[in-house]
């Protein structure tokens, strides 16, 4: 796939959140530019007639490991941040019985 | 010795879960112990390398440079370190109470320092993204460790628009991995002048820096950091604004010694963004009456400042914007911490209702002045050093002056606004029972007169940089203080005190986190077409 | 309107210039990362899995505090949801009469398939594919099935939170037990010149405790979730 097709995932998250009015979406759109940027790496380790990073005795070219193992990482990153903002978001519910963005920046702060 | 940078790093993370594991009353003293231990090993390494750092470099698990990860120091980060340990020794004190641990927030406060560690240290890109995400993580939890509304809207919207910062700067990772073929940040400095794909470079730098500014809150996307401030406890403030925030400075100068050899203009730029950030947060900061809200704002527009000495030619000038990133963080926290004991005695956040603290807490009071001296810049504090410094670098612009002039004139004012609340009388109707923290107002304030005074030394100590040429009481600096204030006095009767329409909107104006969002990619979009097309 | 308009347009700058730098991505690529990691990679760590090496071996700081994160995560999402940990059942969200019939049958089915996989991927993490994080992953998996399996689950957070607070403990000790076998630290605690099927022994190791704490991780924050849900 075109690293530049994967870059357009990593726009539309970022158009997603310049627009999106919710919280939930907002971390979806988060979720999004993460894909994008995972893409992203993985797009730029792959080549055509690459082997899975597996050493033995018949493959003689491999894809580049280093940004695979990095993705593993950011995934988890990821889903830490994803788990994170959705226990507030659900709070946020809880205290002010929305979850859009304008409406609980909006009301002052009801015990 | 040499693996003194990662005990650094795992001392206060095991300290933490260790703390979580006994969950004993006496778990403070652990905190003190690891303190303590942080303290001297962090002193001893500086004195044993302190006249050659890169030989106290070395790569995790002895791997070849470009493949592992590297741990390393120099004054820069060092002094940053010793910065973090004070702040952090000083809030351990505040919050400390005998006999009562809240177990959970040693957890994360510990955990937050570690990673920082982390954060200064790291000569490598991809485990740089790590630290800066997990520092937003854990600050994320202790902005919203109070669980109120108003803490966990402030909370999630810091988290978000930090995560999707922090994801460019990865995109910009990759992009240099692509170009150099490794994520070692002294290996690229070096290649630098070498490569030939300026425009990939240029790209990185764009995105990189879009994700810094967000760290750093200057201008267009500096809307997180009032909030996350204005909402966090006390001492969570103290330790976001003296510290967590310079994490974006930290990474700007990292940033722009790695991209030396590209010879960006980025002075223009950042320095009109940083005067920008500096005027924006002063004026919204003189139309606040939330007496927490009003020192957050300050703090967005101190980075200004910072930034605006930063983007220098002049090394003695950025010299200086690097030290004022230093004396605000003692007297930002100095200032939030006195706060957080005021709002507790007084029950209110609002600058207009408290007054009389004078007569109640003399002694919290005589420490917060000292703060409000040291911000404003008055002579024998320590704003007054780093703040004169950027003024001489300045001078020979008179726009570039004038810039300076109107941020000092609106501190001024903002800070007579807000030291009404000493004045005056009003009866509490309750007796106030807790003790302030002395030692640890007592640490800060101390600080502040002694960075004040024998700045010179110390200067030489930390940095290696003369700034003996700044003097103390020259005329010149007492007449304009004067000046600063008697005009912003003059603004404070005339302007704030009336309460006009304008103020007021602009009091109630609060961007949504779209506005945020679109302001960040209109940020990019401008920086994009700065360096690349003009 | 114009918001919008302006807004594709400074996406539109951002893409053009994404675009036309990637014109210089022809044979840029600078391999000796790659090249070292296919070299070296098997001798230096003994695991054939070259992702594996590079997380447990070449950069386990970063898997180190990979771990951390998913720990401060669990912590956070656990202080901000109900501070009482006795978690009832989870029948106000997996609602018994909406769940199909078929699904808990096959659910009854894949579960012990789905654990054992999860193991298999822990296990011969630098033989196939996979490793800790990913082997983790798909056995908190396998342990959510139980909550369709059987709606009437009690979950007590507390035990899993103990837990995994010793797994990370036992993964910043593993790392270091290197500090003392070989004066480096955080990395394989045999000598680089060992035979490959000694340092087996702390990459299953490392594998394991590292599978143990995000699926506990995992294991916590779905539970939080779920007494949050009512």
């Amino acid at each position: 796939m075109n690293p530049v097709l994967t870059f357009i995932v990593v726009l539309i998250g970022l158009y997603g959140l310049a627009t999106s009015k919710n919280i939930i979406k907002s971390v979806f759109c988060v979720t999004i530019i993460e894909s994008g940027v995972i893409l992203l790496f993985l797009n730029f380790a792959n080549y055509e007639g690459g082997a899975i990073p597996i050493v033995s005795e018949d493959v003689a070219a491999i894809v580049d490991p280093l940004p695979h193992a990095l993705m593993i990482t950011t995934i988890v990153i990821g889903s830490a941040v994803t788990a994170l903002a959705l226990i507030i978001c659900i709070k946020v519910f809880h205290h002010y019985g929305s979850t859009e963005w304008a409406q609980i920046l909006r009301r002052e702060d009801v015990k | 010795m040499i693996y003194v940078p990662a005990f650094l790093v795992l001392i206060p993370v095991v300290t933490g879960i260790l703390i979580l594991v006994f969950r004993n009353e006496r778990m403070y003293l652990l905190a003190f112990l690891a303190q303590t231990l942080i303290t001297v090993l962090a002193v001893s390494y500086f004195f044993v390398f302190r006249d050659d750092f890169a030989s106290g470099a070395f790569v995790l698990g002895g791997w070849p440079e470009h493949i592992g990860i590297t741990l390393a120091n120099d004054r820069l980060s060092m002094s940053f370190i010793f910065l973090t340990i004070l702040l952090w020794w000083v809030v351990l004190f505040y919050k400390y109470e005998p006999r009562k641990t809240d177990h959970s927030f040693l957890f994360f406060f510990l955990f937050l320092q570690g990673v920082f560690f982390g954060l200064l240290q790291t000569n490598d890109l991809f485990n740089l993204f790590v630290f800066i995400e997990l520092t937003t993580i854990v600050a994320t939890v202790l902005v919203g460790f109070k669980k109120t509304g108003s803490s966990l809207r402030a909370a999630i919207y810091y988290l978000l628009i930090n995560t999707s910062g922090i994801l460019m700067f990865l995109i910009g990772v990759l992009l240099l991995y692509n170009v150099f073929g490794t994520i070692n940040l002294l290996h690229i400095r070096d290649n630098m002048e070498a490569m030939d794909s300026e425009r990939l470079v240029q790209l990185a730098y764009i995105l990189m820096m879009a994700g810094i500014s967000i760290k750093a809150a200057i201008f267009p996307v500096y809307t997180w950091l009032p909030k996350a401030h204005g909402a966090a406890q006390s001492a969570v403030s103290a330790l976001l604004s003296g510290l967590i925030v310079k994490s974006g400075v930290y990474l700007f100068i990292r940033m722009n010694q790695m991209f030396a050899a590209l010879s960006l203009d980025y002075v223009d730029f950042f320095f009109i963004i940083g005067a920008l950030t500096a005027i924006v947060g002063v004026v919204f900061a003189l139309s606040q009456k939330d007496i927490k809200q009003i020192l957050a704002y300050h703090t967005v527009s101190q980075v200004g400042i910072v930034f605006m000495g930063l983007a220098q030619v002049d090394a003695m000038t950025a010299h200086g914007g690097l030290l004022h990133a230093f004396h605000h963080g003692m007297f930002k926290s100095l200032l939030f911490l006195c706060a957080g004991v005021i709002i507790k005695v007084y029950r209110t956040k609002n600058v207009s209702e408290i007054r009389g603290v004078m007569k109640t807490m003399p002694f919290v009071s005589a420490m917060m002045i000292i703060g409000m001296l040291s911000i404003t810049g008055a002579p024998l504090f320590n704003g007054y050093i780093s703040k004169s410094i950027i003024k001489y670098g300045i001078e020979a612009n008179p726009f570039q002056y004038a810039a300076l002039f109107a941020v000092n004139i609106g501190t001024a004012a903002s800070f007579i606004k807000a030291s009404q609340i000493f004045f005056g009388e009003k009866p509490l109707s309750y007796a106030v029972k807790k003790r302030p923290p002395y030692v640890a107002l007592a640490i800060l304030s101390i600080l502040c007169l002694v960075f004040g005074v024998f700045f010179a030394p110390l200067s030489d100590f930390f940095f290696t940089v003369d700034i003996s040429h700044v003097s103390i009481l020259s005329a010149r600096g007492i007449l304009e203080y004067a000046l600063y204030l008697i005009a912003g006095y003059l603004i404070f009767r005339l302007i704030i005190k009336k309460d006009g329409s304008l103020i007021q909107r602009l009091r109630g104006f609060r961007p949504s986190f779209e506005t945020a969002n679109y302001v960040f990619v209109l940020y990019m979009a401008a920086m994009a077409l700065h360096f690349i097309v003009l | 309107m114009s918001r919008k308009i302006i807004l594709v347009a400074a996406l539109g700058i951002l893409f053009v210039m994404f675009f036309l730098s990637m014109e210089e991505m022809e044979d840029l690529f600078k391999n000796d990362a790659k090249l070292y990691f296919f070299e070296h990679g098997l001798d230096d760590t003994g695991s054939s899995n070259l992702i594996t090496a590079i997380l447990l071996d070449y950069r386990l700081f970063d898997s180190l505090f990979e771990a951390g994160i998913l720990l401060v995560a669990v912590f956070g999402v656990i202080w901000i949801s109900r501070h009482d940990f006795e978690e009832r059942n989870a029948h106000f969200m997996l609602d018994k009469y909406k769940t199909p019939e078929l699904f808990v049958t096959l659910s009854r089915f894949v579960f012990p398939l789905l654990l054992m996989l999860g193991f298999f991927i822990i296990l011969n993490g630098h033989l196939t594919p996979g490793g800790g994080f990913q082997g983790g992953a798909v056995v908190a998996t396998a342990i959510l099935l139980l909550y369709y399996i059987n709606l009437e689950r009690k979950t007590d957070i507390s035990l899993i939170v103990a837990v995994v607070k010793f797994a990370y403990l036992g993964i910043v000790l593993t790392a270091s037990i290197s500090l003392i076998t070989r004066g480096e630290i955080f990395t394989n605690f045999m000598a680089v010149d060992a035979p490959t099927m000694s340092k087996y022994i702390y990459i299953i190791a490392l594998d394991i405790l590292i599978g143990i704490n995000v699926a506990l991780c995992l294991w916590a924050i779905f539970t939080a979730f779920l007494k949050e849900g009512r």
